[in-house]
C-alpha cells in the first residue's frame, strides 16, 4: 500500500490518516522514526512543468484562496484569504527551483519549462489539503521558519509557535548576565521539532551542551534530523523519554531548563482551530483538566535538576497559568527559586515564567 | 592645416599598415615633429596645436595599440599628457576642432538627436555634447577650477603634513577632482577628434574612415550616457539601497487599487534595473488594492534613482469599482528612504525606547493557534516613529526587517533635522514630502502621463505602469541639477 517514493507517500499520508487515524498514526510514527520527511525546499528539483500549466495551477489555487474569504476566521479563528495568499507565495518559493525567475504575469514564455521539487499533480494535492482539509501549511511544505532557523516538521510533531521564539531571547539575556550559564548543561524538555534546543545550542559557549527530550519517537527523529541539519550533533543530545526520565544521571547539574509543555486544558482541545485540533499531536497540546499538569511537574522537577543559580523558563497558556505558577513557586516550592518573573509575549499575553534556582 | 597632415598620414597609414611598420614609424615621427613647431597664424585658440597634437596621438593609441606604444617608447611621451597640461595652465581655454567647433558650439547648433540606431554623426555628436554638458553641470564645473587651485595651494604648503589626517583629506579631494576634470576633458577631446576625422573622411571620400569614426562616436555616445547617469547620482546617499513606500490617498477602494498599481510599477521598474526587490510590509485594502506597502529595493544607486519619485501620484480614469462608470481621480503618495550602509553615521537606538507588538494577534495565542502570521510592529517611543513587517516567515525575521525599516526612518529623520539646520540644503531631495503632486496618469478621456515638475510626458501610460520610468526619473534628476546650479552659481 505504501509507495516507496517519498513524494507520493507524503501526499497520501494525511489523506489516509484521516480515513483511518488509529492505525496510520502508529504506522507513520514507526516510519518517521526511521526516516524523517525531507522538507519540500530541500528536495531535489526532479520534476518540471510548463509555465502555462503552472499558471493554470496558480489561478486555480488563487481562486480557492478567494473562496475562503473569512470563513475559517469566523468559524474557528483560522486563516483568512490574505494569509492563505501569502502561504501560496511561500509554497511557490519552496516548490520551485528558481522561484524568482518565474513570472505568472508575462504572457510570452508559456512554453518555457520550470524545474520543480514536486510533480504538478502534487502541487494540486498540496494546496487542496491546505484549503479543504485545513492541513497546516507547515506540514504541507514540511518546514517551519522559526527565528532564523528553518526546521523540518511533520505530522506527529508540534509546529513551533512564534511566541516560543522569545524563550531563546530570555536565555540569551540570562547567559549574558552570567557567563557560567553559557558554558553549562541545558535541557529542553518536550523538544518537539528541537526548536528551543537548537536556538539555545547556537548561543551557548564552546563547553555548553543541551539535552533535548521528548516522549514521542516521531519528535525524537525529527529533532535529531534538525539538529544534524544545523550540524549541532556534538552539542545537542536528543533522548526519548518522559520529561526528566532521560536526565536521571545529571540531577542537580543543569545550568538551565526550558520547556514549552502541553498547557491547553483538555476540554478546550475540541474547540481549537482545525489546523491544530485535527492535525497537530494531542500529546503536545493537552495539559490536563486545567492545563497545568505538566507545568507543575516541570516546576517541581526543576528544583532537583537545576544547580544553584540555574535558570528556568517555561511557556504557559497566559495570565491565569503564569500567575498560578508563580504563586505555586512562592508557596509550594518556597525558597527554591528567586527572581521569579512573568514575561509577556509581543501580543501582550503573560506568556512566560522565568526564575533562578536559589543558591 | 594640421588635419591635412593627419589626413595624409591616415591615407598612407592605411595603405602601409600591414606591410611596412618601419616606414610607418617614420611617418608618424615626422608628423609629430611637424606639429611640434607651431605654425598657425591668426589662430583663434592658442591651445589649438596642443589639442590636435593630443588628438592625433590619442587617436593612434586607440587605433593601433602595439604601434602607439612603440611610438611612445621612441618619443618618450606618456599616453595622455595633454589634459593634465591643460588643467594646470589653460583649463579655461575651450577646445575646438580645426574649424572652431566647440562642445558648447555643438549644443548651440541644436542638431536633432535621433535614436542611437540612426547613423547620423551630428545626432551622436549632439547627444554626446549634451551628456558632457550635464556632467559638467553636475560637477559644478565653473567652481571646480578655483576649488582645485585652493587645494593645490594648500597641498604646496610645507607644513601641510603636520596634520596627516587633514593632509590626507586634502590630497584625496585634490586627486578626486583632478580625476573628474581629466575624465571630462578627455571626453571633450575625444568628441572633437571624432568629428575632425569624419569631416576629413568626407573631404577625402573615405567611406571606411567615415564609418569607423561614426562607430567610434556611437560607442562613445553609449559610454558617456552611463557616465552621465553616474554624474546625476552624486548625492551623498545616492548609492544606497532604499525602501519605497506607497500609501493610498483618500477615496476608498479606487485609490487603494491605484496604490497597488503604483507599487507594482515600482516593483517592475526595480526588477528591470536589476535591483533586488522584497516586500517588507503590506496592508491590503478590504476589497482590492493596498492601504499602504513598503518594499525594499537593493542595489547600487537604488536611492539615487528612486528619490525622484517622492510625492503624490494622481490617477484619472473610469473606475472599475464604480457601477455607474464615472470618472474618478485618485492619489497615492510615495516616500523613499535610503538605507545607509556602513560608513554613514546612524542613529543609535536604545532598546528600552522600543515597544514591540504582535500584529493582528487575536485570542489566546501560543499552542491554541497555528498561524503563519507573525508580523510585528516596532514603535520608537520618543519619536513615535514606527515600522512593521509581515512578509517574512518567522517572527524573528519580521522583527529584524521591521527594525531595519525603523532604523532607516530614524536615520532619515535625523538627516532632515541636520539639513534644516544647514540652510543650504533645505531644498534637499531627501526631504520627506508626501504632499506635493508630482505626476498625473490620465487613462481617460485621453491617455497620457505627465510629470508636473519637468513637463516630461508620454502618451502610453501602460508602459509607464509596467515600470518604464527611467525617462521621468532622469529628466527630473537633470532638471533638479539645473535648479541646483542656479542656486549655487
Amino acid at each position: 500500500m505504501i509507495s516507496p517514493r517519498g513524494c507520493l507517500f507524503s501526499i497520501l499520508q494525511p489523506v489516509l490518516l484521516r480515513s483511518n487515524p488509529g492505525r496510520l498514526v502508529s504506522r507513520s510514527a514507526v516510519l518517521s522514526s526511521n526516516r524523517p520527511r525531507i522538507p519540500l525546499h530541500l528536495r531535489p528539483p526532479n520534476f518540471s512543468a510548463t509555465v502555462a500549466d503552472l499558471k493554470k495551477w496558480h489561478i486555480w489555487a488563487k481562486n480557492l484562496v478567494s473562496s475562503v474569504g473569512s470563513t475559517f476566521l469566523d468559524l474557528d479563528n483560522g486563516p483568512d484569504s490574505t494569509l492563505l495568499q501569502r502561504e501560496l507565495t511561500w509554497l511557490i518559493q519552496d516548490a520551485f527551483e528558481n522561484p524568482n525567475k518565474v513570472s505568472f504575469q508575462n504572457s510570452n514564455d508559456d512554453d518555457s519549462v520550470v524545474s520543480l521539487r514536486v510533480c504538478l499533480d502534487d502541487l494540486y494535492k498540496m494546496w487542496k489539503q491546505r484549503i479543504e482539509e485545513r492541513r497546516p501549511f507547515q506540514y504541507v511544505v514540511g518546514c517551519e521558519h522559526w527565528r532564523d532557523l528553518v526546521l523540518s516538521v511533520e505530522e506527529g510533531v508540534l509546529i513551533p509557535r512564534p511566541e516560543t521564539e522569545m524563550i531563546v531571547d530570555l536565555v540569551n539575556d540570562a547567559v549574558n548576565e552570567n557567563e557560567e550559564l553559557r558554558d553549562g548543561l541545558w535541557a529542553d524538555l518536550g523538544t518537539g521539532s528541537g526548536a528551543l534546543a537548537i536556538g539555545i545550542g547556537r548561543i551557548l559557549g564552546d563547553p555548553g551542551k543541551v539535552i533535548a527530550t521528548d516522549l514521542s519517537p516521531v519528535a525524537v527523529s525529527v529533532a535529531s534530523y534538525n539538529v544534524q541539519r544545523y550540524n549541532l550533533q556534538d552539542k545537542i543530545a536528543v533522548k526519548q523519554g518522559s520529561w526528566f526520565e532521560p536526565l536521571k544521571n545529571v540531577e542537580g547539574g543543569l545550568a538551565g531548563l526550558v520547556s514549552n509543555p502541553p498547557y491547553i486544558p483538555s476540554d478546550h482541545i475540541g474547540g481549537l482551530q482545525a489546523e491544530v485540533a485535527k492535525h497537530e499531536p494531542r500529546l503536545a497540546l493537552d495539559g490536563g483538566a486545567n492545563g497545568m499538569n505538566d507545568l507543575l511537574h516541570l516546576c517541581h522537577g526543576a528544583v532537583f535538576m537545576l544547580k544553584p543559580g540555574g535558570f528556568v523558563a517555561l511557556e504557559t497558556n497566559g495570565e491565569i497559568q503564569s500567575k498560578f505558577l508563580v504563586d505555586h513557586m512562592d508557596t509550594e516550592t518556597k525558597g527554591s527559586f528567586h527572581d521569579v518573573k512573568i514575561i509577556s509575549d509581543f501580543a501582550g499575553i503573560q506568556r512566560f515564567v522565568t526564575g533562578y534556582k536559589a543558591r | 592645416m594640421s588635419f591635412i597632415i593627419l589626413k595624409r598620414l591616415r591615407n598612407q597609414n592605411s595603405s602601409l599598415i600591414i606591410n611596412n611598420p618601419g616606414l610607418k614609424i617614420h611617418l608618424y615621427t615626422s608628423f609629430y615633429s611637424s606639429l611640434s613647431e607651431p605654425r598657425h597664424r591668426n589662430s583663434p585658440t592658442p591651445i589649438y596645436n596642443k589639442s590636435i597634437l593630443a588628438s592625433g596621438h590619442v587617436f593612434l593609441c586607440n587605433r593601433n595599440n602595439w604601434f602607439s606604444s612603440l611610438l611612445r617608447e621612441i618619443l618618450n611621451i606618456p599616453c595622455v599628457p595633454v589634459s593634465a597640461r591643460l588643467l594646470s595652465s589653460q583649463a579655461a581655454v575651450e577646445k575646438s576642432t580645426s574649424d572652431g567647433l566647440t562642445v558648447e558650439g555643438i549644443i548651440a547648433n541644436g542638431w536633432n538627436i535621433y535614436d542611437e540606431n540612426e547613423s547620423d554623426w551630428k545626432s551622436h555628436a549632439s547627444a554626446i555634447a549634451q551628456s558632457i554638458h550635464l556632467i559638467k553641470k553636475r560637477l559644478r564645473w565653473k567652481n571646480l577650477i578655483p576649488k582645485l587651485e585652493t587645494l593645490s595651494d594648500q597641498l604646496s604648503k610645507p607644513d601641510l603634513w603636520n596634520d596627516p589626517v587633514h593632509a590626507g583629506k586634502i590630497s584625496r579631494e585634490h586627486g578626486s577632482l583632478m580625476g573628474k576634470m581629466k575624465e571630462v576633458d578627455a571626453f571633450e577631446q575625444e568628441l572633437l577628434e571624432h568629428i575632425e576625422m569624419i569631416k576629413l573622411a568626407r573631404e577625402e571620400n573615405d567611406a571606411e574612415l567615415e564609418s569607423e569614426s561614426q562607430n567610434a562616436l556611437l560607442t562613445m555616445r553609449r559610454n558617456i550616457k552611463e557616465k552621465e547617469l553616474e554624474a546625476l547620482l552624486a548625492g551623498e546617499h545616492d548609492s544606497c539601497s532604499c525602501f519605497i513606500e506607497v500609501q493610498a490617498g483618500a477615496g476608498g477602494t479606487e485609490s487603494m487599487d491605484w496604490a497597488s498599481m503604483v507599487m507594482q510599477m515600482y516593483k517592475k521598474w526595480a526588477e528591470r534595473r536589476g535591483f533586488g526587490v522584497s516586500v517588507v510590509d503590506e496592508m491590503p485594502g478590504e476589497m482590492a488594492g493596498i492601504k499602504r506597502a513598503t518594499i525594499r529595493v537593493d542595489g547600487e544607486y537604488a536611492f539615487g534613482y528612486a528619490k525622484a519619485e517622492v510625492g503624490a501620484h494622481r490617477l484619472v480614469r473610469i473606475s472599475p469599482f464604480d457601477s455607474n462608470k464615472r470618472r474618478h481621480t485618485s492619489f497615492a503618495s510615495v516616500a523613499v528612504i535610503p538605507i545607509l550602509g556602513d560608513g554613514f553615521s546612524r542613529v543609535q537606538i536604545n532598546e528600552s525606547d522600543l515597544r514591540i507588538e504582535r500584529f493582528r494577534a487575536g485570542g489566546a495565542g501560543g499552542q491554541h493557534v497555528n498561524t503563519t502570521e507573525s508580523a510585528v510592529r516596532i514603535t520608537h517611543i520618543p519619536t513615535g516613529v514606527s515600522a512593521s513587517c509581515q512578509n517574512e516567515r518567522s517572527q524573528h525575521q519580521n522583527k529584524a526587517s521591521a527594525m531595519a525599516v525603523l532604523q532607516s526612518r530614524l536615520d532619515q529623520l535625523e538627516m532632515k533635522r541636520q539639513a534644516e539646520m544647514n540652510s543650504e540644503h533645505t531644498q534637499s531631495l531627501t526631504d520627506i514630502n508626501f504632499g506635493s503632486q508630482i505626476r498625473s496618469y490620465v487613462l481617460h478621456p485621453y491617455r497620457m502621463v505627465k510629470d508636473h515638475r519637468t513637463d516630461f510626458e508620454v502618451s502610453h501610460p501602460d508602459s509607464v505602469l509596467e515600470g518604464d520610468l527611467d525617462g521621468f526619473i532622469l529628466s527630473f534628476l537633470s532638471a533638479s541639477l539645473d535648479k541646483d546650479e542656479d542656486a549655487h552659481l
